[in-house]
């Protein structure tokens, strides 16, 4: 019994101890923050002296007068302010000090949220070996989080491997993260083509191919409208889903018969789509599967598609009336309450 | 003639030895909890600035829907509302939910926010008193104000619910104070990990004496009183170290309904949060649980440290006493309520570790502790237990007590910093010791009445009079 005694003796001595160095390492943290403060005040004042005199000179001395951490700190965040001529010249500077080679370290070495920031910091400070050193950081980095923000700063950089490696590359677990949506988003226009290809796989990620239909639809426009039209019938429902949002902004010479069929065999989110779809293309000859709709078991269709006539202007205000004051049902109370939508008179 | 000595004895024993066990056990989960939380850490590290978290998720941000249940909170509601419009975060709306206050709450809004009378279509997908009337406001698209009958925190949430069109929705007390960023960094694993991820929780923190201004924590201070004091080291614990612990292994149990963020369409499949319950947070998440695994869907409940919620400690004993009972018995009642779970194969390590650790910490624990307190000594100093058993429950009660409360401030130090100052962390050191001394017994007797109030189904909320954060001082 007497062991239970000695060892709770000896672990909070232990712990005591730890946190008594922590507190004196604080104190010392105290005293050098001040340091860092001061250090970084100066620095920016010297950038912000670099925007008005363009002296790289001067700007270089004082990028090397401080540790090389505050510098690229203090000015990843000041270079992302800057725009042409002023952006290009400050860049010049840091890597004309070096301070890239600290940020690769850094993508090495760091741990998990430092990584992730320094494949920013690389990607805006466009060195020379920035591509080679997230290239292998998106062989080797033990974490998704990590490979994705490679992959986002490669394609900003304009080296992102094929697609269809590159997701290899992030793996499976990664393919679930709303992260992607921002690399597809910043998806350079000549390789539009990839992800149409990646989108109609149909052994690929249904919530990937899902996000790169939506950015086929806001980057790529109308050049993917018979793709969109196809992909409306895509078996699964997240796929069906995006491609009628996607028609919903580009429109498609079919588009009536397409979003008249997905309303009738679609699953729920690919019915609320299909009724936002009619009422952003403004089909006004959908209203009577619209009406149909509003009877729909899920609210979230029933009242997408009572939004959808009303977005079709006074024909679509009147099937609504007239539904309102009909019998007593889901669809006569979902069109009162649009009807009533807005502050009470 | 019968000896009963040797049978006194022996029940002292078997009697001493469940008391000890219960500590061994209960100190057991602890120090496994500060090993797990401090690998969590390092593996996944805070990202310090909340820049760059703009700069990196917010195209990507999914909607939020923050509800704020407000009873009687006609002191501060104004400047809390003001606070969480000005929140950090691309897409949100608040809705605030007055649960038929008896005070100036309502008017109070109206009049703060030239509010409207405004019809909004929404699913009544969960049950809740009626809504007397929905407000809107022309000053901003952001606030929804939702005026209801009286029915309870849980009654007012599940209002919000259906009124809510987000697919996220964040509850969050009507007193407290989310910091700026707050709503980004909870939203991280939604973003990273969408279609798992059903719900987060962040991390509370006690505002008592830091400097607030303008419905914003503007310098992170410490309370000057013990009591407050003894609140923020034992909140460091159950955050940083417990639900940090149970979160890495996906056993979570408790998302606090001060602050945590929950996916609608599964909070709506469980049928929202349970009216009438003591623990209303705890009783949602078991039953997220529940039925994620009865469905079989693979899910995420996950604590985030750094998102923070700051808010009120008690400041009398009374009110704390109150607080403490009734946590207890909403532990109690969730726990007797999902009893099928304790130690069901079919609920995996959430009815193993996760009820294990409510058996044993919130069930046994209070009593087999102050029995331990009675009966130890008094069979020492009979002269029926030997000294080793006396070091043994003090160890147990004492010492371990000081190590696991330590522990934890090492980990806050370690990893958030959180404390500006070097002289309040030496403060807090302080604190986690003498807590054991005195303070822990007496949450351990407030626990133990809890307990008996539960047995005699006892439901009173009990007034939980504040003095406000941002408003003035009564």
């Amino acid at each position: 019994m007497l062991y239970i005694w000695h060892l709770s003796i000896l672990l909070s001595a232990l712990s005591l101890a730890i946190m008594l160095l922590l507190i004196v390492r604080r104190v010392l943290q105290e005293r050098r923050g001040t340091t860092g403060a001061d250090q970084r005040r100066l620095l920016l004042t010297a950038l912000i002296a670099f925007t008005e005199n363009r002296d790289r000179e001067a700007l270089k001395t004082a990028l090397l007068a401080v540790p090389a951490r505050v510098a690229v700190d203090a000015g990843f965040e000041f270079i992302s302010l800057l725009r042409g001529e002023e952006h290009d010249e400050l860049l010049s500077a840091f890597n004309e000090c070096g301070l890239p080679a600290l940020v690769s370290t850094q993508l090495e070495k760091g741990n998990a949220a430092e990584r992730i920031h320094a494949t920013e910091m690389l990607a805006a400070l466009r060195s020379e070996n920035a591509v080679a050193s997230l290239l292998s950081a998106l062989d080797r980095d033990g974490s998704r989080e990590v490979r994705i923000a490679v992959a986002i700063a490669l394609c900003d950089l304009g080296a992102l491997p094929p697609l269809v490696i590159t997701l290899r590359k992030i793996g499976v677990a990664g393919q679930r993260s709303r992260r992607l949506i921002e690399l597809f988003r910043r998806f350079p226009p000549k390789r539009l083509d990839e992800l149409e290809d990646y989108a109609r796989l149909q052994g690929a990620v249904p919530f990937i191919r899902a996000a790169a239909i939506d950015a086929l639809a806001r980057n790529g426009g109308f050049r993917f409208g018979d793709f969109f039209a196809r992909a409306a019938g895509d078996p699964s429902s997240e796929v069906a889903a995006a491609a009628l949002r996607a028609l919903g902004l580009t429109g498609h010479a079919n588009a009536t018969a397409i979003l008249t069929k997905a309303m009738e065999i679609g699953g729920w989110n690919v019915r609320a789509d299909a009724a936002n779809a009619a009422g952003r293309l403004g089909l006004s000859e959908l209203a009577a599967p619209l009406a149909q709709l509003m009877d729909d078991e899920a609210w979230t269709v029933r009242y997408a598609a009572a939004n959808a006539l009303r977005s079709f202007g006074q024909k679509g205000e009147q099937v609504l009336r007239e539904i309102a004051t009909s019998e007593v049902s889901r669809r006569q109370r979902t069109a009162s309450l649009i009807l009533a939508e807005g502050p009470a008179a | 003639m019968f000896d009963w000595s040797q049978e006194i004895v022996l029940g002292a024993s078997i009697l001493s030895w469940f008391i000890i066990g219960a500590g061994l056990a209960q100190t057991a989960v602890y120090l496994l909890q500060l090993i797990i939380a401090a690998y969590a850490l390092s593996k996944r590290p805070p990202v310090a600035r909340s820049a760059l978290l703009w700069r990196r998720y917010g195209d990507v941000a999914p909607p939020i829907a923050l509800l704020v249940p407000a009873y009687n909170e006609e002191v501060n509601v104004v400047e809390s509302v003001h606070s969480m419009l000005a929140l950090e975060y691309p897409n949100f709306e608040v809705i605030v939910i007055n649960d038929g206050s008896k005070d100036q709450t309502l008017q109070r809004l109206i009049e703060g926010f030239k509010l409207v009378k405004f019809h909004r279509p929404y699913e009544e997908a969960l049950t809740h008193k009626p809504i007397r009337g929905l407000y809107s406001s022309p000053m901003t698209e952001r606030l929804f104000v939702v005026d209801k009958e009286n029915g309870g925190k849980a009654d007012a949430q599940n209002a919000g619910v259906n009124v809510c069109r987000a697919p996220l929705f964040c509850v969050i007390d009507g007193d407290s104070i989310l910091e700026p960023d707050a709503l980004m960094r909870a939203a991280q694993p939604f973003i990273d990990d969408p279609e798992r991820t059903i719900a987060v929780g962040g991390t509370i923190r006690i505002a008592n004496g830091s400097r607030i201004e303008g419905g914003r924590v503007r310098e992170v201070r410490l309370p000057n009183r013990l009591l407050p004091l003894f609140q923020v080291v034992e909140y460091l614990r159950a955050f940083l170290m417990a639900r940090l612990a149970w979160s890495r292994i996906n056993t979570l149990m408790l998302v606090s309904g001060a602050f945590g963020m929950f996916r609608r369409a599964e909070v709506v499949a469980v049928g929202g949060f349970t009216g009438g319950s003591m623990g209303e947070d705890l009783d949602l998440v078991i039953k997220l649980h529940r039925h994620m695994m009865d469905t079989k869907r693979k899910y995420r409940i996950q604590f985030i440290p750094e998102p923070v919620c700051w808010t009120e400690a008690p400041e009398s004993l009374r009110v704390l006493a109150r607080q403490r009972t009734r946590w207890q018995r909403g532990a109690l009642e969730c726990f007797f309520r999902y009893r099928s779970m304790l130690f069901n194969p079919r609920y995996g390590r959430v009815g193993f570790l996760g009820f294990g650790h409510i058996l044993v910490v919130d069930v046994l624990g209070p009593i087999s502790e102050v029995l331990g307190y009675v009966l130890i000594p008094t069979f020492w100093l009979l002269g029926i237990l030997s000294t080793e058993y006396l070091l043994a429950f003090t160890s147990l009660v004492f010492t371990y007590g000081v190590c696991v409360s330590v522990c934890s401030l090492v980990l806050e130090e370690a990893e958030l910093q959180r404390f500006p100052r070097a002289r309040d962390l030496a403060v807090l050191t302080a604190v986690a010791v003498i807590e054991n001394f005195g303070y822990r017994q007496l949450n351990n007797l407030w626990r133990v009445k809890g307990w008996w109030q539960y047995l005699r189904a006892d439901q009173s909320w009990g007034e939980m009079t504040r003095t406000g954060l941002t408003g003035p001082k009564k």
